[in-house]
């Protein structure tokens, strides 16, 4: 069937594991002179004119469906491969990044899908889930942090002597930070403190110190943060001797830069919270109310070593009570705060302004209010994306509102495992920790239709 | 799905466990590095990618990744210092040809061993965080061959002295250049700058310092300057060709700093041919150049624009103090014209119209314009003589053009209000004899002054012309009234508002009866037509044209006012002495005199005959009138001897006027700083009312503070009690 006249016109024939496949080479070099196909039909590993079939010795219904990728930029998986084999075949191949963008397309709020529900390993005390910018993901409970990657398949968990995790976070998709509390024997100061790891094997990088008049001092983070245009790290801390405030370290030096003392009546300590705002280059803390009595947000600017904005729930009116902020988030927009009650009611703070209170939106209960639970556990949490703004609510489901004026859009519902205690986007996925089981679910959004 | 999805990644590396060779790993190893020496040898035609790939892959898959890293290492570095041998061993002139040529095949071995190993790249290299292979391939050159003690210092001596010898003017082979410091800069921006960079910057620095040095021993700053632009274009050009962008500005700096900066004074000072020679020559050519190559250099344009200002002020201050430019006022405002555009076209052609330039410029005009305090009465006296006569043959444009370059001028002036004294002298001297020629170029000059100085600057100005307006308005109006009545002399009076006008002092002369009656009417028709308001003749003004009989010819004679008294006396003696005239006529002494003079002295002009014959006019004189005048025009215009400029008494007198109308702009200026302050020190009164009056002038301190005394005397302020230098205001 190929005439060495119609391979000369860049027909290539390929026989793979005894399959034999024609196509173009114009298909086969759009995979990228860094893929192994790429490679093997560069002019370096070719004399010209000889040749015209070449051998692969590999799965071949893996490889058709890889071509056809190559040749329509679409995926189609049949039933009968395992999704993890196609995997291991595009990493052969150096086609994995194409997979990865063929599975799932831009994050849109109200297009997501369920892709998959990953139960967990252990029962209960799921402190938090954090999206990597590749799309893998990584749960922290207990005295470890559980790491996925994109195919969700986990890599080795990450710990720092199995002490309990506050929060952990991605510097990118290689390097994950984690927080953990400081052991509570005197002798032990192994466990506790902020470290980076590497994400892929699970290898400890580096621990970040905190030195009070360059005396390095045990301490305990609290809530993790990262200011990417700067490389700077952030994270709450307690030290065992009073020293409360949030520290700050480089991230390309790993040194501590600053640590801002927490000021009367700010609870910087303690926060649960931390976001870096670009726009005004301040770090946001909350500090909210099942942790503290009272809840509590401002934005620090380290420049100035001052709170430039503040706001807090102390004293507000006893009609308002039971409204204790339990969750804020800055919005993209970078002079307003969002926060949610433990009712599931949004509210907005104004940066722009020192005095006003929270603006509560009237009618926002997104489930009808419920009875709370005694020994609530699990309180709602926010997220923004894109315009978009995220609330999981207690009752497991996460609502998504858009536009300025937020408004309900859509409304994620689906593994039965409780309330959902934590929710992260990144890497065009969304991801809900849910309360029981440690199940948590991943959402994406498909690829839009052709037509 | 999830139980399949586990199991698989499981088993597979454990059924390879089972299977495993103990010599797995050396023979594969074998093949690879078989493999590598073939394409090393330009000999990779015989090899199969996909079996070198697969078997790269096995070695990873079984957890070999960092053996088979640690074995490639060392291959390259085997095969690097082979190749770096052959490279020392190179002859002379083919050592960069032969180091070329030997990177040009690492580059190529390196991309196919990255080919094979393009597994290992992907998986193990991230996870420990080792140099991919291909960088690896890069830094082992660099530190095997480049670094090698042998090839560094070669490679560095061989690219100065090439560049040298294109210095001196030989063609060099730039493709190589380029080549060898393209391979510099891909194993890194610091080997480049290590290796390179900063070494040729170095030898740069010296060649220039010792090029520049010889020229300026040798050539003149115009071709130093010419010199010194060509090397910076050919450095640039340079690096355009054969070395990285980022070194372009290095090397300007370098050649900016050897052959600029270090002779910057001397260039601009170069005696007979520097900055000053440049600007009395107008080489503008030469000039753009200089501007151009000392800004790139610190404090070069400052220094340019210092020496500049220096020398306009100098040749400026020349012009305005000496004495014999001051005879002629219009010349010397046409100098000074002339020297302001000779600096703005070379401001605006050499230095491109650059703001601290044109400012610098301003200052120095400003500075000793107001050196001659004659300047303000020169500037209107050009004007006037612009708008006096200029305009006849000239279009509107160019009187425009010329008014606005006196506008620049005037606006030099520190002290406009001596200016405004002088415009309205000339204006109403102007305007009363009718020799404005354009009315809109006046028009035009006064909108000027307004934009520049405000309604307040020119509303006695603008009265003057709207005098001129209702007059020739009244005098229609009562012709008409008096139409038929035609016999006797006609009139044309102008009635000027008092204030308005420069009004002198003068008493009335005694008219001639035929002129005193008209003269009457008209007052009459007036105040008749306008109550509570009193004319008084200004005879000192007027103009009058007479008819004239000298024996059969008929002349008419334009003459002014108090000339016009003295020869219609004529019209009933023949003779009659100073005393007499003076007499009958009651004109003041010196304008009588002056009359006379014009009337008997000038030659061709002399309708009077004057006993005894001389130049000048004394009390004792006869005059008759001189039946002999002829003339060939039928109109003989009798000019009266007016000083154009002012006298050295008359220049006082104006002085002290303006003095005397300083006082009360002191005055209010102080009284509003007070009022809106309340207490004030001395020095700030001082520096608010200075800046209060600055446009329209300087005032003196000394004076201010006369001012400040008198109206603490009229109980406007008063001093404070305990700190005697505070000034309150009192409502």
């Amino acid at each position: 069937m190929c005439t060495p006249a119609a391979a000369g016109r860049g027909r290539v024939r390929l026989n793979v594991g005894g399959r034999v496949f024609e196509t173009t080479a114009d298909t086969l070099a759009s995979a990228g002179r860094d893929t192994m196909l790429g490679a093997m039909l560069d002019a370096s590993w070719n004399v010209p004119g000889a040749e015209a079939e070449y051998f692969i010795d590999r799965d071949p219904a893996c490889f058709a469906v890889l071509l056809d990728l190559l040749r329509t930029g679409g995926l189609h998986l049949p039933a009968h491969i395992p999704e993890a084999v196609l995997c291991r075949e595009a990493l052969y191949y150096g086609l994995l990044d194409r997979v990865r963008a063929a599975r799932w397309g831009e994050f849109d709020g109200d297009r997501l899908r369920l892709a998959a529900s990953v139960p967990g390993r252990a029962p209960g005390d799921g402190a938090a889930v954090r999206a990597a910018p590749d799309g893998g993901c990584c749960v922290a409970h207990g005295g470890a942090v559980r790491v996925y990657n994109w195919m969700l398949e986990e890599r080795r968990p990450v710990h720092l002597g199995h002490a309990p995790v506050n929060d952990a976070a991605y510097l990118d998709a290689a390097t994950l930070l984690v927080a953990a509390r400081e052991g509570t024997g005197s002798s032990r100061h192994s466990g506790g403190g902020v470290a980076a790891f590497s994400a892929l094997t699970g290898e400890l990088r580096h621990r970040f110190r905190v030195a009070h008049d360059r005396q390095p001092r045990p301490f305990t983070p609290g809530a993790l943060a990262f200011d990417d245009q700067h490389s700077k790290i952030f994270a709450s801390c307690k030290g065992r001797l009073n020293e409360y405030g949030v520290a700050a370290w480089d991230a390309t030096t790993s040194e501590q830069t600053d640590f801002f003392y927490e000021p009367p009546a700010c609870a910087l300590g303690d926060a649960d919270g931390l976001q870096w705002l670009d726009g005004t280059s301040t770090l946001m803390a909350a500090t909210m109310f099942p942790r503290a009595d009272s809840s509590f947000v401002s934005l620090l600017d380290f420049r100035g070593r001052s709170v430039a904005w503040s706001w807090s729930d102390v004293g507000t009116p006893a009609s308002l009570e039971d409204k204790h902020a339990v969750h804020a988030i800055a919005m993209e927009d970078g002079w307003s705060v969002c926060v949610v009650n433990q009712y599931d009611d949004l509210g907005f703070l104004d940066l722009r302004s020192n005095a006003g209170g929270v603006r509560w939106r009237s009618g926002s209960k997104l489930m009808g209010r419920k009875k709370v639970r005694a020994e609530e556990s699990c309180y709602p949490k926010l997220a923004t994306h894109g315009g978009q703004l995220f609330a999981s609510t207690t009752t497991g489901a996460i609502s998504v509102f858009s536009g300025p004026d937020h408004a309900l859009t859509s409304t994620l519902r689906a593994s039965d495992g409780g309330g959902v205690c934590d929710l992260s986007i990144g890497g065009d996925r969304l991801f809900a920790l849910h309360n029981e089981e440690n199940v948590f679910d991943v959402w994406e959004t498909p690829p839009l239709p052709i037509i | 799905m999830n139980s399949q999805r586990k199991r698989i990644p499981k088993i597979e590396p454990f059924k390879h466990r089972v299977e495993v060779d103990p010599k797995f790993f050396d023979k594969s190893w074998k093949k690879l590095d078989d493999a590598i020496r073939e394409i090393y040898n330009h000999n990779a035609s015989g090899l199969s990618f996909e079996e070198l790939y697969r078997t790269a892959y096995n070695l990873v898959l079984n957890k070999h990744g960092g053996k088979l890293y640690d074995k490639l290492t060392e291959n390259l570095k085997g095969h690097l210092k082979e190749m770096g041998k052959l490279v020392e061993a190179a002859q002379g002139g083919l050592f960069l040809e032969d180091l070329q040529r030997r990177w040009a095949d690492h580059i190529k071995a390196s991309q196919m061993i990255r080919d094979i190993l393009m597994y290992m790249d992907r998986t193990f290299i991230p996870t420990s965080k080792k140099t991919p292979v291909f960088e690896l391939g890069l830094e082992l050159w660099r530190d095997i061959v480049v670094r090698s003690p042998k090839i560094q210092g070669r490679l560095l001596d061989t690219l100065l002295e090439l560049i040298h010898r294109e210095r001196m003017g030989e063609i060099i082979n730039r493709g190589l250049m380029r080549n060898t410091t393209k391979m510099l800069m891909e194993l890194g921006s610091s080997v480049y700058k290590d290796e390179f960079e900063r070494p040729f910057l170095e030898a740069s620095a010296s060649f220039y310092s010792g090029e520049s040095q010889q020229f300026i021993e040798c050539c003149d700053c115009g071709e130093y300057l010419k010199k010194a632009e060509r090397r910076l274009a050919e450095e640039l050009e340079r690096v355009t060709q054969y070395m990285d962008s980022k070194t372009a500005d290095k090397i300007a700096n370098v050649v900016d700093k050897e052959m600029l900066s270090n002779h910057m004074q001397r260039l601009i000072l170069m005696e007979n041919s520097g900055l000053v020679n440049m600007l009395i020559d107008d080489k503008h050519e030469d000039l753009t150049r200089m501007n151009d190559l000392f800004k790139r250099v610190p404090d070069g344009h400052s220094t340019i624009r210092s020496v500049m200002t220096n020398h306009v002020k100098e040749t400026g201050k020349t012009l305005v103090t000496d004495p014999e430019r001051l005879r002629d006022p219009v010349d010397f405002v046409q100098r000074l014209l002339n020297e302001k555009d000779k600096y703005d076209e070379i401001v605006s052609v050499s230095f491109s119209n650059d703001k601290a330039f044109q400012n610098a410029l301003n200052s120095s005009f400003e500075y000793f314009i107001n050196l001659n305090n004659r300047s303000p009465e020169f500037i209107s006296l050009y004007i006037d003589d612009k708008l006096r006569k200029g305009v006849k043959g000239a279009n509107e444009e160019d009187i425009e053009t010329v008014l606005d370059k006196v506008m620049m001028l005037f606006r030099y002036l520190q002290e406009k209000d001596v200016f405004e004294k002088y415009y309205k002298q000339h204006l109403a001297k102007r305007l009363l004899s009718g020799k404005t020629s354009s009315d809109e170029a006046e028009r035009s000059m006064l909108v000027k002054l307004k934009t520049e100085c405000g309604y307040q600057f020119t509303s006695k100005l603008e009265g003057m012309f709207t005098d001129m307006k209702t007059s020739h308005d009244t005098m229609q109006s009562f012709h008409a009234a008096r139409s038929g009545n035609t016999d006797g002399p006609t009139i044309s009076v102008q009635i000027l508002t008092t204030g308005s006008w420069p009004t002198q002092p003068c008493a009335t002369c005694n008219l001639p009866p035929e002129i005193l009656d008209i003269c009457e009417k008209f007052r009459a028709y007036y105040l008749g037509t306008h109550n509570g308001r009193r004319l008084t003749w200004q005879t000192n003004m007027g103009n009058t044209d007479i008819k004239a009989t000298f024996g059969s010819r008929k002349h008419e004679l334009n003459v002014s006012t108090y000339q016009m008294c003295v020869l219609m006396l004529f019209n009933s003696d023949d003779g009659l002495t100073y005393k007499d005239i003076e007499q009958a006529t009651a004109i003041p002494h010196v304008d009588l005199k002056r009359c006379l003079q014009s009337l008997a002295c000038v030659k061709g002009k002399n309708v009077l005959r004057k006993e005894p014959m001389s130049k000048d006019i004394s009390e004792s004189d006869t005059f008759f009138f001189n039946d002999k005048f002829t003339s060939k025009l039928v109109k003989v215009k009798i000019g009266t001897v007016v000083a154009q400029k002012e006298t050295e008494p008359e220049k006082q007198e104006t002085r002290h006027r303006v003095e005397e109308d300083r006082k009360p702009q002191v005055e209010a200026a102080i009284v509003r700083i007070m009022k809106s302050r309340r207490v004030l020190d001395h020095n700030s009164v001082v520096t608010e009312v200075t800046k209060q009056l600055q446009s329209r002038f300087l005032p003196n301190p000394v004076v201010i503070k006369k001012r400040i005394e008198s109206l603490i005397e009229r109980e406007f302020l008063e001093r404070d009690k305990t700190d005697r230098k505070l000034y309150r205001y009192l409502a």
